[in-house]
């Protein structure tokens, strides 16, 4: 007990510091902001925040994969709708608890990005992202076409986790505790090693680091905070189907880490919030929205490589820093 | 059911070697993974599809097709050669941009034809009518021309680039980047006529394959998906590798269709992907070494 409060306390101070920064200030009051909405009792919109912060640990494992492992994975649909898969076999089926079924999906998201990630991680860049998109276009041809958990059809009507402001506050502790871990790991000395692979694998192989062990640890930890994320919506949605596994979903993760800006792992909540939301303003135009977003992403991809959000936080900073300074 | 096996696996080598020889080359010469291969088999089946309407006034449906196709190739390859000078050239330097420029296009398009059309499936009428009888077996004759074309672009292509100036350029430009930038070829040129003829070839596996067979929005991933598991195999960048790889892994397509199930052929892709790259990463005949 003694052991642990002395550690505590400088985290405590860290923390301290960190809020009355910038950036702790401007997160906390989000967050406090994001907390108060199901207060008000708009269902709607609370639905609506409890996809995007489903969306953004997705979007977030994925930033941490590429934007500091430089492991670009095309196939992050595979570990999410394996877990979604599995939690929803798991609670349908065997009648267990949500919250074991869903550290069982994600278990089988890890066993899965292992699978994916040794034979893959023969490629480098641009055919590790081909082979990762190959893997979850077969597992959704296979469940498509498959017979087992389901079908074409899926699994459905999976008993509800309460109210949806019930839901709202568990995806919450879901996603704080996800990106605080992530962020941590990537703070840590195996971020710090993971970056030195992204950044030249010959030199980090000659310093004595084993880049194989390496990229597979970061493909796990990618691999279980997406399975906790596709769990969740498996959860949330009560039903789960073979659309889980379809580009879309990848597609989703990288267009959220690019809006938000990558490399920043916050930056995927951005990015999950804000897509989330215009997509339903873009709602009334129905197909066009998802092709809107892909001209985006093509936009994003060829002009602003750091991202729409990272500039526009910078211009607010500057301004921050010129009123504190009066 | 031998004459079977070997039937259908000659008319699935023949479309694997129309969408990976172009794919291949893309890779081989300029480094550059397009993940729109599939899309491009996509827009031009669609392009077929939506086309072939205004022409209904010309009664016989092989012009009135011969005359949609070759409006849709034509298209098709003026499609490649923007996407060259949009989207590939300025990212060329990053491997990743390309990757992510491309993954994005193949979305676009996707999202393109379920827009301006419906995600429903069609069916384009296939301009062999009949079907025909070889070895005992009957099967659909558009196949015929199916495998007749493959034959012959997949030999003039090869000609042309063993042959002919600007082919003999695009291997230079293959083996050495910078050399052949000094001997004053235009390197930019070489580049972006590849991607054209990447875009005519799986284009014309779209005229050759689509008629008698169904087209949705989501189909090109699965010929993205194959031309990448055929490349893999044969070796990245080389093309005799391509043109094998497509006939072994047509023929072993066509082997787990008759004898275990069509269900399980689906996985085939992956297992060879798989099998290749734990045995022999740089493909059957590949000399280049992945980095």
């Amino acid at each position: 007990m003694m052991g642990l409060q002395v550690d505590m306390q400088p985290l405590i101070g860290r923390f301290k510091i960190w809020a009355r920064t910038f950036r702790g200030s401007i997160t906390l009051f989000s967050l406090a902001g994001l907390l108060l909405i199901p207060i008000t009792g708009n269902q709607y919109l609370t639905t609506v925040l409890v996809t995007a912060m489903i969306y953004s640990i997705f979007a977030a494992s994925w930033d941490f994969l590429a934007g500091f492992a430089g492991q670009i994975s095309f196939g992050h649909a595979a570990f999410f709708g394996i877990s979604a898969y599995f939690t929803a076999a798991f609670v349908e089926f065997a009648r267990v608890h949500w919250t074991l079924s869903l550290f069982i999906g994600a278990g089988y998201a890890v066993i899965f990005s292992l699978l994916i990630g040794i034979p893959c991680l023969r490629l480098k860049g641009p055919y590790l992202a081909l082979g990762t998109l190959a893997f979850a276009l077969i597992l959704w041809n296979l469940f498509l076409t498959g017979t087992w958990l389901g079908g074409t059809e899926g699994i459905s009507g999976l008993p509800s986790l309460g109210n949806i402001f019930l839901v709202f506050y568990i995806v919450a502790v879901f996603m704080i505790a996800s990106l605080i871990i992530m962020r941590a790991i990537v703070d840590s000395r195996l971020g710090t090693i993971l970056k030195a692979i992204r950044d030249d694998e010959t030199c980090a192989d000659a310093s004595g680091i084993n880049t194989t062990t390496y990229k597979l640890i970061a493909f796990m930890i990618s691999g279980f905070f997406a399975g906790i994320a596709g769990g969740l919506f498996a959860l949330h949605l009560t039903a789960v189907n073979p659309a889980v596994f379809q580009t879309l979903y990848s597609f989703y993760a990288i267009i959220m880490a690019a809006i938000g800006g990558m490399v920043t792992i916050y930056g995927s909540v951005i990015g999950a919030f804000l897509f989330t939301v215009l997509s339903e303003f873009l709602r009334p135009l129905a197909a066009a929205s998802l092709l809107i977003f892909a001209t985006i992403l093509i936009l994003i991809v060829r002009f602003w490589e750091e991202g729409v959000m990272n500039p526009v936080l910078e211009g607010v900073q500057d301004a921050w820093d010129i009123i504190r300074r009066r | 059911m031998i004459e079977e096996i070997l039937i259908y696996g000659m008319v699935q080598g023949s479309l694997l070697a129309l969408l990976a020889l172009g794919f291949s080359l893309v890779y081989g010469v300029g480094g550059i993974l397009n993940l729109a291969h599939g899309a491009f088999y996509l827009i031009t089946a669609y392009m077929i599809y939506w086309i072939l309407p205004y022409f209904i006034f010309i009664d016989n449906y092989l012009l009135r097709f011969g005359i949609t196709a070759a409006i849709s190739l034509g298209l098709a390859v003026v499609i490649g050669a923007v996407t060259y000078l949009g989207l590939m050239e300025p990212l060329k330097e990053s491997h990743i941009g390309v990757v992510l420029v491309t993954f994005a296009l193949a979305f676009f398009f996707e999202q393109f034809v379920k827009f301006v059309g419906d995600p429903k499936t069609h069916f384009i009428i296939p301009f062999v009518p009949g079907t025909a009888t070889f070895l005992g077996v009957t099967f659909p004759a558009q196949l015929v021309a199916l495998v007749v074309g493959s034959l012959i672009l997949v030999t003039f292509v090869t000609l042309f680039i063993n042959k002919s100036t600007i082919g003999k350029s695009i291997q230079a430009v293959s083996q050495d980047f910078e050399a052949a930038q000094l001997v004053g070829i235009n390197t930019n040129m070489i580049l972006m006529t590849t991607v054209m003829i990447s875009a005519l070839l799986v284009g014309f596996a779209a005229v050759l394959y689509a008629p008698g067979n169904f087209i949705a929005p989501r189909i090109g991933w699965r010929y993205l998906l194959l031309a990448f598991s055929v490349t893999i195999f044969g070796g990245m960048g080389s093309i005799q590798g391509s043109i094998a790889g497509a006939f072994v892994m047509g023929y072993a397509t066509s082997l787990t269709d008759f004898l275990i199930s069509p269900t399980f052929s689906v996985i085939i892709p992956i297992v060879v992907i798989l099998v290749m790259l734990l045995v022999r990463p740089q493909g059957l005949l590949g000399k280049k070494e992945l980095y």
